[in-house]
């Protein structure tokens, strides 16, 4: 079985969790599929604090209130879910630029594989889902230790997830630059 | 190319999750799910409204009108994976997914055989109203929308 900070686990039955005082924002501009995500982690617990029908709503709360999750839907008219949360990353706003960020789509159309991986978030659920994988989902993005990157465009979660070590060539300019200084440091060393 | 690391702060809600109190998995879901069942019958509306306003929907007449014509297909039947989501309607979400599947994958270069959007509409109302232990028939209906899925957009169907 893996780990509590694996993708994809199960909960427990009896695990237990409080998320009570979470300051939690929804953001859909389906009323009817806003007002189902509400109920479901209603359930869990969680009251929506700021229930918005657009991107545009979520980011004037944003500018003034922290808030500690955010759930958004990916396709709305206007600014999409995936530009909100790009927005959101850059938009140099503390706490808020790292809160937790699940995005939920019906669909995702293939021109937005890309976009959805890159725009941020810590994670995307694809409808049709239960509830407990919604319960799953908040518990794990609440345990999410992963750093921030900011990666050319990209600033958000390590989108890394597994940890095994890579056994091929190592590529990363980082780590190349630091084993050659550590071989340089060993070199002055043993001089 | 340039990686900076933000060493990750502990959110709020990672310090929230693990405060006294709260509740158990098993009992949060029974209450979100107790939740969700009150809005049954009203998603049960919206995918019924939803469908309609899918099969009423009329083929573009003119190049510029048929990308608008088809992203609104395409709301209607993401609209219907939404509200059926959480109650166990797969034959519903596999029907409407198939349906976005193909909206996607039509090329922008060619007229959409708007027959795909007729047939589907009305296989959705076929699943909506077949009884639950119709399995065969939901598993044709499903079947035979899977093969014009593969015939019209056949990368799309093999990533399914």
């Amino acid at each position: 079985m893996r780990g509590m900070n694996g993708v994809g686990e199960s909960l427990r039955e009896s695990a237990v969790f409080n998320f009570a005082g979470a300051v939690t924002m929804v953001i859909d501009d389906s009323p009817f599929a806003l007002e189902l995500t509400t109920q479901a982690i209603l359930g869990f617990g969680i009251k929506v604090r700021h229930a918005c029908a657009s991107a545009s709503e979520a980011i004037a709360i944003l500018r003034d209130h922290p808030v500690d999750l955010i759930l958004v839907d990916c396709e709305m008219p206007g600014m999409s879910g995936y530009e909100f949360v790009r927005w959101l990353r850059r938009s140099g706003l503390e706490p808020n630029a790292f809160a937790p960020v699940i995005m939920t789509a019906a669909h995702v159309r293939r021109s937005k594989v890309a976009e959805a991986r890159d725009c941020g978030a810590n994670f995307l659920i694809t409808k049709p889902f239960s509830a407990a994988v919604l319960l799953e989902r908040i518990v794990w993005v609440a345990r999410d230790a992963r750093p921030f990157l900011e990666v050319g465009d990209y600033f958000g979660p390590d989108r890394r997830f597994r940890s095994e070590p890579w056994e091929g060539l190592e590529r990363r300019s980082e780590e190349i630059r630091k084993a050659e200084f550590e071989a340089q440091r060993r070199a002055s060393i043993e001089l | 190319m340039t990686v900076i690391t933000h060493n990750r702060r502990r959110s709020r809600l990672s310090t929230l999750i693990d405060q006294p109190g709260g509740v158990s998995a098993g009992v949060a879901l029974a209450q979100a799910k107790a939740n969700l069942a009150e809005m049954e019958a009203r998603s049960r509306a919206v995918i019924e409204e939803k469908v309609a306003a899918l099969a009423a929907l009329q083929p573009a007449t003119s190049i510029e009108e048929a990308s608008r014509v088809l992203d609104q297909a395409y709301d209607h039947s993401s609209a219907v994976i939404d509200a059926a989501g959480p109650f166990e309607l797969t034959d519903v979400c596999v029907a409407a997914a198939n349906l976005c599947d193909l909206i996607d994958a039509a090329p922008e270069d060619r007229p959409f055989d708007w027959r795909i959007v007729t047939v589907h509409a009305q296989a959705l109302r076929l699943l909506l109203t077949l009884p639950v232990e119709a399995a065969e028939a939901r598993t044709q209906v499903l079947a035979s929308l899977k093969d014009v899925l593969k015939a019209k957009a056949p990368g799309a169907a093999q990533s399914d």
